[in-house]
């Protein structure tokens, strides 16, 4: 499908498109629902009257409590699913997601480091975050490069530096101080907590920041699934593209870590969802924007509820969808390679 | 007259020199063919004709201009190239496969044009894809796979078309079938082709121009007439061969000389 805008084409997959308003829908009416359930049931009347600004008694619960965490949810979400979609184009493997291959692992020792050395600041962490991941993902690009990006070596090296930067952090903990450590743990867990407008700022900025990045990724991933002489034949740089991508992602993923934790699993479900969904080649950004969004917002509702009056961190919930899902996709990775690894 | 040509050029792999001073004109509207013995640096060469492969001295000029400095898209509207194993995304469609060929006509803000549109069903239909566009790349027969890519090849609508080995994997219906393709194209836009064939026969067969490559070195080129000899076969391949006229087309054929048997029989 072609959409024209002045002298402007854009291509739209029809069916993608479909899709993303579906899931738009689905999502505004979890994000209500997510606003009216709670300790205190609250109307969805008086939800949509807080949201548009009109005075309303729920005011506090709704406006001060609910809906800044739940925005953080979304956004965090949000960049979780598209980190792991550019993350596993790039890889050209499912496996590939910044919670699998060290991203998220080093975002938390670099996190978990500067908390027990007294950082406790919410907005400062996330930076320190986006430090770790960026410098994990570094070392990882670099081990796997051997006069080019193999796929499966990238993800082969990032499962070890995933491995060995989890135990740096675990130093880390049982170094640090016994109230810190726990705070710590918690924040590992993948949480959203607390959290509140203060950390809608900092991830609204930098997420805002990586809009024109992610415009520019949407389209320069197209030609990252074919491989080098195919692409240059295009006249596409492809190392430069996957340099890109992966740099987008990682970044992406890091500060959705900073703030939230690593909420484990969202990036690895929501690009592979958003892709059976949509039946395209490559992965859909926005769908899996949209889908990582849900996934964590439906996650902290049940997490807030399930065992109420105690609060599940959300990374729980994710880790209990998602780790049944990693190992289907390993096992079928290991009975269909055959079929589906020959030509792909 | 020739757009595409090499000067002085050698090629190597670290440092293992491939090609060594090579200087090729590929003369423009015909259907050059390189052939020679495995590792005699063919396959090299043609990469280094379509920039896949960075020159280790001399170099590759299009229209005058050292490939090196012609920005990687531009060349790419010139010149088409098909890599010997191509790999496409995962679960691509052949509609969608084939549209990819139009990447170098578009940029951000201009992804689709009702040229892009045209090129994309032309090079559908000439290679008689069109039926299969809604299928997925992945489960297609070799030969179906094959027409695709050279579609979108096509779909790049580049004067000048690469093909490195365009039919490995295919059984020889299907070889048959691309071949006549890439001579019909040849023949109808006027599209400069370069190919590495496998089989000398073949390369006899469809060539206006075929250079013959040894370790690195041209070792004659011409009409296949003109140089396809016993002598040829000989020094190149090092194989004894009888070369007589192709009962069908007239062109060169070699015949191999005698297989080995049990002696006594």
């Amino acid at each position: 499908m072609v959409l024209r805008a002045g002298r402007g084409t854009f291509l739209v997959h029809r069916r993608a498109a479909v899709v993303a308003g579906a899931l738009a829908v689905l999502l505004a009416v979890t994000c209500v629902a997510y606003l009216c359930v709670g300790e205190n049931f609250v109307s969805p009347g008086e939800v949509i009257k807080v949201i548009l600004g009109q005075p309303s008694p729920d005011e506090l619960v709704v406006g001060t409590l609910r809906l800044p965490r739940m925005v953080v949810g979304l956004l965090v979400g949000a960049a979780f699913g598209v980190a792991g979609a550019l993350i596993q184009t790039v890889a050209r493997n499912p496996l590939a997601s910044p919670d699998i291959i060290g991203i998220s692992q080093g975002a938390s020792a670099v996190t978990v480091g500067a908390m027990t050395f007294g950082v406790s600041s919410y907005t400062v962490l996330p930076y320190l975050s986006v430090v770790g991941g960026i410098l994990a993902a570094g070392l990882v690009y670099v081990f796997a490069w051997r006069g080019g990006l193999h796929a499966t070596r990238f993800v082969l090296i990032g499962i070890g530096f995933a491995i060995a930067l989890r135990s740096v952090t675990q130093l880390f903990l049982t170094k640090g101080d016994y109230l810190v450590a726990q705070q710590a743990q918690i924040w590992m867990t993948g949480s959203l907590n607390g959290r509140g407008w203060n950390e809608v700022s900092v991830l609204g900025w930098v997420l805002l920041a990586m809009v024109p990045a992610v415009l520019w990724a949407a389209r320069a991933q197209r030609t990252a699934g074919m491989d080098d002489d195919t692409a240059i034949a295009l006249g596409v740089r492809l190392g430069r593209v996957r340099l890109g991508l992966v740099v987008v992602g990682v970044v992406l993923a890091s500060v959705a870590t900073g703030t939230a934790g690593p909420v484990d699993f969202v990036a690895l479900l929501a690009p592979q969802i958003a892709r059976r969904m949509t039946r395209t080649a490559q992965i859909p950004l926005l769908c899996s924007a949209l889908l990582g969004a849900f996934i964590v917002v439906f996650g902290d509702l049940l997490a807030r509820r399930l065992l109420s009056p105690t609060e599940l961190p959300v990374g729980v919930l994710t880790a209990a969808v998602g780790a049944p899902y990693l190992i289907w996709l390993l096992v079928r990775g290991r009975t269909g390679s055959s079929s589906g690894g020959g030509t792909a | 007259m020739s757009r595409l040509a090499a000067r002085g050029l050698t090629l190597a792999y670290d440092d293992r020199v491939v090609v060594e001073e090579l200087e090729l004109a590929v003369p423009d509207g015909q259907v050059t063919v390189i052939v020679g013995p495995n590792a005699c640096g063919k396959s090299t060469t043609l990469r280094a004709l379509g920039r896949l492969l960075k020159p280790r001295g001399g170099a590759v000029l299009l229209d005058g201009v050292e490939l090196a400095r012609i920005p990687t898209k531009k060349i790419a509207q010139a010149i088409g190239l098909l890599p010997q194993s191509p790999v496409a995304p995962e679960a691509i469609t052949v509609a969608d496969l084939v549209a990819r060929g139009r990447q170098p006509h578009q940029s951000w803000w201009q992804q689709w044009s009702e040229a892009d549109e045209k090129a994309v069903s032309d090079a559908m239909e000439r290679t008689d894809v069109a039926s299969l566009a809604e299928r997925s790349v992945d489960e297609l027969s070799g030969g179906q796979r094959q027409r695709v890519w050279i579609a979108m090849a096509l779909a790049q609508e580049t004067d000048l078309l690469l093909l490195d080995e365009p039919t490995t994997f295919l059984d020889i219906a299907h070889q048959v079938e691309v071949l006549d393709l890439v001579r019909q194209l040849n023949h109808e836009r006027g599209r400069t082709v370069v190919a590495v064939l496998h089989d000398l026969n073949q390369a006899a067969r469809y060539a206006d121009h075929l250079v013959a490559m040894k370790a690195g070195r041209v070792v004659a080129e011409g009409h296949p007439k003109e140089i396809v000899t016993a002598e040829l076969v000989r020094e190149v391949f090092g194989l004894e061969a009888v070369v007589v006229p192709d009962p069908v087309t007239g062109s060169p054929l070699v015949v191999p000389g005698t297989p080995w048997a049990a002696p006594g029989m």
